[in-house]
């Protein structure tokens, strides 16, 4: 998954690399500015970060020059923060409009989203020898079926998402609070644990690890 | 105007001219005149006086009356010449044409502040938007290296962030711009926004955060409206009571011609004495003197956004119970009209 990075400040340019790097894309970095367009075409990515400052031009009338030949998903960063910033893109073509400073946990969820919209396939997923059914909130392995409750299914999803790499509580309270479910540590605590007895029911024992001080990992 | 005012500061007119008439009937009376001509040049003396006073009198008065009447009436009293018709007599004209410069100059006065404000207030929205980009260079960097900064770095650049916000939205709400756009605003998109701004302060606080029935569509500006309820939820964190379990409760009120936000939390509360002026400008209170980082601003831009938006803004409280706070939007028959 190749994202393309357009942003003229170098660290912010560095640091967001290696924060797409760790989340397992692969960011390139626009270097040349003044062909900015024919530059993002030949570099193909699959998605676009856009801030609206940058040399030669500005985000937005690039963002509508990019719109007339590719759809590519486009999300903007900025520091401009009015309600008319954000509607203007929004009505260019842009897939999401995101704040500076932002929280970098939620500029990977939206990303996280904007790709599961291109696949379209939110609803079943596979896991092990079990389908996952999102939609109506189930997990069966042909046997038998576990219905999930809304918090354990995002928590599921999230780690399923992020198979075989450490996620952090952190993480997952953000995706919990993303979804509008403001719980606490402790309630955290009490769903990940129903969450592996239900998964044990499915056969799927330790399938969930605890990493002290780091977090969880499904493998 | 006053006649008897008038006449006051006449006084040395009338003096004066009594005074010839007592020397005349003095006069009169040495050279033995008849009755009937002191009568008759009596009348004539003082008819013209009467006359001319009374007569100047009433011109004055119904000028100053409708000076002071369109003054009071206009919401600019400084316009209050256009109002007038330009005066014949010499004197007057002079006075007018004074006016008219006083006037003039102040409106350049006027104007050069004016610009002052722009630049200025342009300058500060430009230089927010500059330091921001090193602000989320910075949170970039927090998150890529946690084992070097410690989570109190987080902390610490949200609250640069929150304090960038409020002079931000004060120069906003200050300055008479347009510098908001009404919309059908998703409430649960602003308040889901909010929450995870402060997900962690109200996590290491300890705070239940509850939100319920929420999910309406209300015409605001939502940048400013997450701005307002940022404010307040950081209030609630701010000033929750340490002796119990903290919560911070969110829902609506919804009726006919309104929907209230209702922000409530079980914090320390505010103080009869306090509630009423908790929306000034630089009030800091008993909570305040108590917790120290107070600049008793936030609520008064808050205040000023809503007066803006044409929200109202209300708040109930009770000290060492709780802290209900309402924001009252209209449902506006006129957008759905206009859409």
């Amino acid at each position: 998954m190749k994202i393309l990075i357009i942003e003229d400040d170098k660290l912010m340019c560095e640091e967001l690399s290696n924060l797409l790097q760790n989340a397992g894309y692969t960011p390139i970095v626009l270097k040349d500015f003044k062909n900015a367009k024919e530059e993002i075409i030949k570099l193909s990515p699959d998605l676009i970060l856009l801030d609206i400052n940058i040399p030669y031009t500005n985000g937005e009338v690039l963002l509508q020059e990019l719109r007339k030949v590719i759809n590519t998903p486009i999300i903007m960063l900025t520091s401009r923060n009015t309600e008319t910033d954000e509607v203007l893109s929004m009505s260019y073509g842009a897939d999401d409009y995101i704040n500076k400073p932002y929280n970098p946990t939620i500029l990977l969820l939206r990303i996280n989203a904007i790709i599961k919209r291109i696949e379209n396939n939110m609803s079943i997923t596979n896991y092990e020898n079990c389908k996952i059914n999102i939609k109506k909130g189930t997990i069966t392995n042909g046997k038998i079926e576990i219905i999930l409750t809304k918090n354990e299914m995002i928590i599921f999803t999230y780690l399923l998402n992020h198979k075989n790499t450490i996620v952090t509580r952190d993480e997952l309270m953000t995706d919990l609070w993303d979804n509008n479910e403001y719980i606490n540590d402790g309630a955290l605590t009490v769903n990940i644990s129903r969450l592996r007895t239900k998964l044990k029911s499915l056969g799927l024992e330790d399938n969930i690890q605890t990493r002290k001080g780091q977090g969880y990992i499904l493998i | 105007m006053k006649f008897t005012k008038y006449l006051k500061d006449k006084i040395i007119e009338i003096t004066f001219s009594i005074f010839i008439y007592f020397l005349i009937l003095l006069l009169l009376l040495a050279f033995k005149s008849k009755i009937e001509l002191i009568i008759s040049l009596t009348i004539i003396y003082f008819i013209p006086f009467i006359f001319i006073t009374t007569k100047n009198f009433y011109k004055k008065q119904q000028f100053i009356n409708t000076l002071l009447n369109n003054i009071s009436n206009l919401d600019k009293a400084y316009l209050v010449l256009e109002t007038l018709k330009k005066p014949s007599s010499y004197e007057d004209k002079l006075i007018y044409d004074a006016m008219y410069e006083i006037n003039k100059s102040m409106n350049e006065n006027i104007k050069n502040y004016e610009e002052q404000v722009y630049t200025f207030k342009n300058y500060i929205e430009m230089w927010i938007h500059e330091v921001k980009i090193p602000l989320s260079s910075l949170t970039l960097l927090v998150h890529n290296h946690k084992d070097k900064f410690s989570k109190n770095s987080q902390r610490q650049i949200k609250k640069i962030d929150d304090y960038l916000e409020q002079i931000l939205y004060y120069v906003r709400s200050e300055n008479a711009n347009k510098d908001y756009l009404i919309n059908k605003v998703n409430l649960k998109k602003s308040i889901t926004a909010v929450a995870l701004k402060n997900k962690d302060f109200i996590l290491e606080s300890n705070i239940n955060l509850i939100v319920e029935n929420i999910q309406q569509e209300i015409y605001t500006d939502s940048k400013w409206l997450e701005f307002i309820i940022n404010q307040i939820i950081s209030n609630s964190i701010k000033y929750k009571d340490n002796n119990k379990e903290s919560f911070i409760k969110i829902y609506t009120i919804e009726n006919k011609e309104t929907v209230s936000i209702v922000i409530e939390d079980n914090g320390i509360g505010i103080s009869k004495s306090d509630i009423r002026r908790v929306f000034e400008k630089s009030f800091t209170g008993e909570n305040g003197r108590i917790n120290g980082s107070s600049t008793g601003m936030g609520l008064f831009i808050v205040k000023n956004l809503c007066d803006k938006l044409g929200h109202s803004i209300k708040i109930d409280s009770e000290k060492n119970q709780y802290t209900k706070v309402y924001i009252t939007v209209s449902k506006n028959k006129y957008y759905e009209v206009v859409k």
